[in-house]
C-alpha cells in the first residue's frame, strides 16, 4: 500500500489500463479480467478496491468501443435493448450486494463458466 | 413474450457479476453466441453496449462505499481509451471465425488462471478503505 501514489504506482495503472482496453476493445469484453488482477498486483488496490475500480474504468472503453463497433456495422442496438435493461437490473443488484459476496467462491464458479465457453468456442 | 423474457434474464444473471466487476460481460458473451446464436462481431458490440447500463447501476453502490480507487482512475482511463480504438478497429475488420477462435483461447487462459488460482485474497486486503 506504501506505493501508491508514486509515479511508478501511476504508471502501472496505465500500463493495465492499456493492456485492459486492448482485450475490451478486441473481445468486446473481458478487459475487468485482465485489469482486476493488474489493478490488485501491481497497483497496490486491495481485491474488493480492484474490483470495483475495474468497473468505473472499464466503462468509459466501453462507450468508445461500442460507438467504433456501431460505426464499422458490428453493433445492432436493437438486438441489445433486452440486455441492456437485464443489465442494469443486475448491475443495480450486483452494486448493493458486493460487500456481502465471498471472493473465493466467486471466482471457483466463474472459472468453470469461461472454461465452458472456451470449449463452445474452441472446440 | 420468450423473445424478450429469456435476453432480459440473461442479461440480469450476468449483470450482478458485471456489477462486481468479475467478468460478467464475458459470460453473456458467451450466451449470446453459443446459445443465442449471433456472430462473434455482433455479440461483441451487444456486450459493449450492454456495459453501460450495467456500470452506471452499480457504480453509485461502489463509490458510496469507498471501493473506487479514484488515483487509480485518470491514467488507467487515458491509456484504455487509445488501446481501446485500436482493438475496437482491428476487430471489426477481422473475420468473425478468426475472432471466435481468439475469443476462445482468450477464455481458456482466463478459465484456467481463475481455476488453477493459489492464494485466496489476504484478509487485509478486503478492508474497507479509509
Amino acid at each position: 500500500m506504501s506505493k501508491r501514489g508514486t509515479e511508478s504506482n501511476k504508471l502501472w495503472c496505465a500500463a493495465a489500463g492499456g493492456a485492459a482496453g486492448l482485450v475490451n476493445g478486441f473481445f468486446g469484453g473481458g478487459g475487468g479480467m485482465v485489469l482486476v488482477p493488474l489493478l490488485a498486483g501491481k497497483c497496490g488496490l486491495g481485491q474488493r478496491r480492484a474490483f470495483a475500480t475495474s468497473v468505473a474504468v472499464i466503462a468509459p472503453l466501453c462507450a468508445l468501443s461500442a460507438g467504433i463497433y456501431y460505426l464499422r456495422g458490428g453493433l445492432d442496438p436493437a438486438a441489445a435493448l433486452p440486455y441492456l435493461i437485464g443489465g442494469l437490473v443486475g448491475g443495480l443488484v450486483g452494486g448493493r450486494v458486493f460487500r456481502q459476496v465471498s471472493m473465493v467462491m466467486l471466482r471457483r464458479v466463474f472459472a468453470l463458466l469461461i472454461l465452458y465457453g472456451a470449449y463452445k468456442a474452441l472446440v | 413474450m420468450t423473445d424478450w423474457l429469456i435476453p432480459v434474464l440473461a442479461g440480469a444473471a450476468t449483470g450482478v457479476l458485471s456489477g462486481f466487476g468479475v467478468g460478467g460481460g464475458s459470460l453473456l458473451l458467451i450466451y449470446l453466441t453459443s446459445f443465442a446464436g449471433l456472430p462473434q462481431d455482433q455479440a461483441q458490440g451487444v456486450n459493449l453496449l450492454y456495459f453501460l447500463p450495467t456500470a452506471g447501476a452499480a457504480l453509485p453502490a461502489h463509490f458510496k462505499n469507498g471501493y473506487v480507487d479514484k488515483a487509480a482512475l485518470l491514467p488507467a482511463i487515458l491509456t484504455g481509451l487509445a488501446a481501446t480504438a485500436l482493438a475496437a478497429w482491428a476487430a471489426t475488420a477481422l473475420d468473425t471465425g478468426v475472432l471466435r477462435r481468439c475469443f476462445g483461447a482468450f477464455l481458456l487462459l482466463i478459465g484456467l488462471r481463475e481455476l488453477f488460482r493459489r492464494e485466496p485474497p489476504a484478509p487485509g486486503a478486503e478492508q474497507s478503505p479509509r
